[in-house]
């Protein structure tokens, strides 16, 4: 509370009045209460796949199930590394297949899509609103009826039973394009405009002006398509054993029934949570963006 | 000089020409993988399709018998396609809604935001396949405790529960329109649907809060606009763009697992009726997309750009 004199002697209150600017103490928390409503909703999944994980069996069959651990253990997960050690493919090489497939897809598509709607955004020539107009269409059609003439597509180009079958499609995706293209847009011209007046060839416009402006965006089609990629088992595509991701065999050891119910919940655990840790390191990154526009006008 | 020379192209003819390389490689792969299926998804949807035992397969052209034996003849199709598009219209606009909300309540700061977020984004992660695998599992092995003690809980849940048909009649005896009542208890029943589908919405919609220049809301503020005033000015056109991406995707998600499209592909993979199941996602494609470019035409008119 910092207290002044003003010229006729009264003594006046600053930051008091500071704050009445503000929404009142009860409207805020009415807010966060309806936060806090809809979140535990979301978030309750989570909490008890996280408690699943830690249960011993009996707990897992108890009836009627609770959510919250009693005895918490760590059984589950060494359940599963045995489990994990007894299979015919080394384990590590399905980790490896998952970072290539699920890396590979996540920076070829972000890139591609970047690339792609920069033009679309911010230049003019013929055949851009048909281009445009495609881009929405292709994400309209239904690609789980397509998946035939998809898989005839793959064997014509011999990639089938390869990682290409799983990244190169994944790099053309229409989402992320049109994501790119209607926060492109959003971006003042006279920006790009400077840039090119200070003698900046095209690929350096967007790689030093367009790219670092829309770091929300793309950090948000990364997480959206590390989603996409993480959850693929690519059982289409991929033959060998030791080409499948991750996914693929933690979902086998899920299939494996109530025998393997402890192993499953640590599975179910580890699929869950590695997503979850790559959102948040992202996330905290999209805050640091966008302080300054960079624009004085 | 000369190199100008020898292509022919002015400075703006030559800049549209590299803009058309940043799209080529996005182009290329469009081409290769997803236009032919586009086109063989036409191509089937007028054919019948017969897989010899030889292998591969043959087309017998059949012209639209396929899309008139779909609304003529076959029994469920057209409820089918009214219900989900009728779905899509109650859902699209609470999620969007929604979604718009709670990220301008998570675009506040305050502590611990980041896991906030991550909590609203959860979702998203869930609906993956291994862990919906898992969940089902999980809720089989519950199930076995439930035959053996199905009696006594049935019981118990009988008396535990709230009635909601009690209120319903409730309201009736009020005399609100049944329609009314059927959006809202609709609405209503739909409630964690809605929640769990604006996961990624929310996010598009923090990335584009993030964007608006914060000098706006610093002019806002010197001019004295109130807190409203400054929404409905300031944040709501500038994210009013985004309102658009939005739609289309939640448009595009709540499609992708429609019912029709479920019906479309059982069609397609256990009857295998290759031409119908096409003839059929050909149509509520057709459908959808012209909905979406009616609704977006619609918003782009009052839509304001920066520049």
């Amino acid at each position: 509370m910092k207290k002044t004199i003003s010229e006729d002697g009264r003594k006046i209150r600053y930051r008091k009045r500071q704050k009445k600017l503000n929404r009142s103490m009860a409207g805020n928390s009415l807010l966060f209460l309806l936060m806090i409503i809809c979140g535990v909703f979301m978030v309750l999944p989570l909490v008890m796949i996280v408690n699943n994980a830690l249960k011993p069996l009996d707990e897992l069959y108890q009836f009627p199930p609770k959510i919250f651990v009693r005895n918490p253990t760590l059984e589950n997960f060494s359940d599963l590394f045995v489990l994990m050690n007894t299979s015919w493919v080394p384990f590590s090489r399905y980790i490896l297949n998952t970072i290539i497939i699920t890396g590979g897809g996540m920076v070829g598509h972000v890139i591609c899509a970047s690339l792609a709607a920069y033009p679309l955004a911010k230049h003019d020539f013929p055949g851009k609103k048909v281009l445009s107009e495609m881009v929405v269409l292709s994400m309209m059609f239904s690609w789980t009826v397509t998946q035939i003439p998809q898989y005839l597509i793959i064997s014509w180009l011999h990639i089938n039973n390869t990682y290409f079958a799983l990244i190169l499609p994944a790099f053309s995706f229409g989402m992320g394009l049109y994501l790119m293209k209607q926060f492109m847009e959003q971006l003042p011209d006279s920006l790009m405009e400077s840039a090119r007046l200070d003698g900046a060839s095209e690929w350096k416009v967007f790689w030093k002006i367009i790219m670092p402006n829309v770091k929300p965006a793309w950090l948000t089609l990364a997480i959206f398509q590390f989603q996409q990629m993480w959850g693929n088992t690519g059982s289409l595509f991929l033959r060998n054993e030791e080409l499948k991701p991750l996914q693929y065999a933690l979902q086998q050891i899920t299939a494996g029934g109530t025998a393997r119910a402890g192993a499953a919940a640590a599975v179910t655990f580890i699929i869950a949570a590695v997503p979850i840790i790559f959102f948040l390191i992202c996330q905290s990154n999209v805050l640091e963006t966008m302080t300054t526009s960079g624009m004085k006008d | 000089m000369k190199r100008k020379k020898k292509h022919g192209m002015s400075l703006i003819q030559k800049r549209n020409f590299k803009g058309f390389l940043f799209i080529l490689p996005w182009l290329i792969g469009f081409i290769v993988f997803y236009a032919r299926g586009l086109v063989q998804n036409i191509q089937f949807s007028l054919n019948t399709l017969t897989v010899p035992a030889t292998g591969g397969y043959t087309l017998d052209w059949v012209g639209f018998d396929n899309y008139i034996y779909a609304f003529r003849v076959h029994g469920s199709f057209k409820q089918v396609l009214t219900s989900s598009l009728g779905n899509m219209l109650i859902d699209v606009p609470l999620i969007i809604f929604f979604s718009l909300f709670m990220a301008i309540l998570l675009n506040k700061k305050f502590k611990g935001r980041g896991i906030v977020r991550a909590i609203f984004f959860i979702p998203v992660i869930m609906g993956a396949g291994a862990i919906t695998d898992a969940l089902e599992l999980a809720r089989t092995m519950m199930n076995d405790g439930i035959n053996t003690s199905a009696g006594e809980i049935s019981d118990a849940a009988a008396a535990a529960s709230v009635s909601i048909e009690y209120f319903i009649d409730l309201f009736k005896n009020l005399s609100i329109p049944d329609k009314v009542l059927d959006y809202v208890v609709g609405a209503v029943t739909r409630v964690t649907e809605i929640i769990s589908a604006s996961g990624v919405q929310l996010i598009i919609f923090i990335a584009a809060l993030q964007s608006i220049p914060g000098s706006m809301y610093e002019v806002a503020k010197i001019e004295g606009a109130t807190a409203y005033e400054t929404f409905w000015k300031v944040t709501f056109p500038m994210v009013m763009p985004h309102i658009i991406t939005n739609f289309v995707y939640t448009v595009v998600d709540k499609f992708a697992d429609s019912e029709i499209i479920e019906l479309a592909y059982n069609t397609t993979f256990d009857n295998f009726d290759y031409g119908l199941g096409s003839a059929m996602s050909m149509v509520s494609t057709v459908i959808v997309c012209a909905i979406l470019f009616l609704v977006v035409a619609i918003i782009q008119k009052r839509t304001f750009y920066y520049n």
